[in-house]
């Protein structure tokens, strides 16, 4: 009995502390609100368009173009982007760097949302979105496809971030016991993610093995799952760079001074592992290259565009990172992470819907609406990601902070104010 | 409708042997590199 009064008080707890915590924050007139706003609530007209009159109302796409923009860049390219998550926690937490503890957090976080919304923008992509739930419950299961494994992968290891993220969850709410036993999980829960990710990424990129006919030879090869698996790596160590060194700006206030200086370490040592992924990137194309005896290709306009996305934004970056490392020039490092966030777009946009069926006569390029339904995606998140921080304990510790009392009276720590 | 080729692997194997043998030596400069100039004592 006195187990249910305290679960309701909590509960009453919680409510009111989720009322307050709804409430908006900062000013309202901000250049990204300004720009971000409108787009979204375009972006939302156009999907009421896309589910009530079809695919073909807002897109391009058609029997000769399937895949779109939305799968090559939301899905495709958020994927890779999104593989910082792993590429941390297994540093973290089974090589025991600790130097990246900082950094997990926020990792985790853009990680899950990335999922959440470019692997989520999946459903806006199938004719009948409905099907989305027939690998989990069993409907033509279809267990021999490649889309089978990369549905279930997604799915798991969703949950898995969600796991390794939940005890930033129940700081925030004050929930002491639940943190404890969410912590424990922790570990665990990264193993099985890594190689979750480790197989989907792959797995990804396992998805154009069928369509050899259709891809130019350049960018198609049997080797592709190992493509899309390593360049995953040096995709989300650049995509932590960018997103954290624009975090420490917008977030400043968040951070512990102190540690702007460890930062910058943090940053050159991201530096070094891309580097080295991108070297080891670089000669698999190489040798794939040269073993499929592709000299005569580089002749053409397909030619030169490989050689662009090969020496400028595989090779280029891995110079820079290399440099930047050596000189411990943090905005050199800075720059090669976008050059190799750039070279990412272009491999997954080529290799997707570029070089893809190369030799149609009627070439596909993504409608307006398209643009702006990705756009209205990227934004979304970032309004996500940044309710998240200005809220929970991510860029901050939640011990570091005084505590206060609640308006239910209990102590919690003042991060969750 | 899908056409297969026959690949003669020999054919290249030549430069995959030297383009590994680069690439391993290549690998071990660039960690050097990486690390930094030697610290003094």
């Amino acid at each position: 009995m006195a187990d249910t009064r305290d679960l309701g008080r909590e509960l009453r707890r919680f409510g009111k502390f989720l009322r307050s915590e709804a409430r908006p924050r900062g000013k309202l007139l901000t250049p990204f609100n300004v720009i971000s706003i409108p787009v979204i609530l375009l972006g939302i007209g156009i999907l009421v368009v896309r589910f009530t009159k079809g695919l073909g109302s807002v897109t391009n796409l058609s029997q000769e173009f399937p895949w779109g923009f939305w799968i090559g860049f939301d899905v495709v390219t958020g994927v890779a982007f999104a593989g910082g998550a792993y590429a941390i926690t297994f540093a973290v937490y089974v090589m025991k760097l600790e130097k990246y503890h900082p950094i997990v957090r926020p990792a985790v976080l853009s990680g899950l949302l990335a999922y959440v919304f470019y692997a989520g923008a999946l459903v806006l992509d199938l004719g009948r979105p409905w099907h989305i739930i027939n690998p989990i419950i069993g409907n033509s299961f279809g267990y021999n496809s490649v889309l089978f494994l990369v549905s279930w992968h997604f799915m798991l290891y969703m949950l898995a971030e969600l796991v390794e993220f939940s005890p930033v969850i129940a700081e925030w709410a004050g929930w002491r016991r639940l943190r404890r036993i969410l912590g424990a999980l922790t570990v665990g829960t990264v193993i099985f993610g890594v190689t979750l990710s480790s197989l989907h990424q792959s797995g990804l990129g396992a998805l154009f093995l069928m369509a050899k006919s259709k891809i130019h030879p350049l960018w198609y090869s049997e080797f592709i799952p190992i493509f899309f698996l390593v360049s995953s790596i040096f995709a989300g160590l650049s995509m932590i760079i960018v997103e954290g060194t624009i975090s420490h700006r917008v977030f400043k206030d968040q951070i512990d001074p102190a540690k702007h200086h460890s930062f910058e370490d943090i940053i050159l040592g991201l530096g070094k592992g891309a580097a080295i992924s991108l070297f080891v990137y670089y000669f698999f194309k190489l040798l794939t290259f040269i073993h499929d005896r592709h000299w005569k290709l580089l002749t053409d306009g397909w030619g030169i565009w490989y050689l662009v996305e090969i020496l400028g934004f595989v090779l280029l970056p891995c110079v820079l990172f290399a440099y930047g490392v050596r000189n411990r020039s943090v905005g050199t490092v800075r720059v090669a992470a976008v050059m190799a966030l750039v070279g990412i777009v272009l491999n997954r946009l080529n290799t997707s819907v570029i070089a893809y069926n190369w030799t149609a006569a009627v070439r596909y390029f993504p409608s307006w609406q398209e643009i702006v339904v990705t756009l209205m995606v990227i934004f979304t998140e970032i309004w996500v990601f940044r309710w998240i921080v200005l809220r929970m304990p991510v860029l901050r510790e939640a011990h570091e902070l005084p505590t206060r009392r609640t308006t239910a009276g209990n102590p919690v720590p003042s991060a969750i104010a | 409708m899908e056409t297969y080729y026959y690949v003669n692997i020999f054919e290249t194997k030549g430069l995959e042997y030297l383009l590994l043998m680069a690439f391993l030596v290549l690998f071990v400069l660039l960690v050097k590199y990486l690390q930094g100039p030697r610290k003094l004592p």
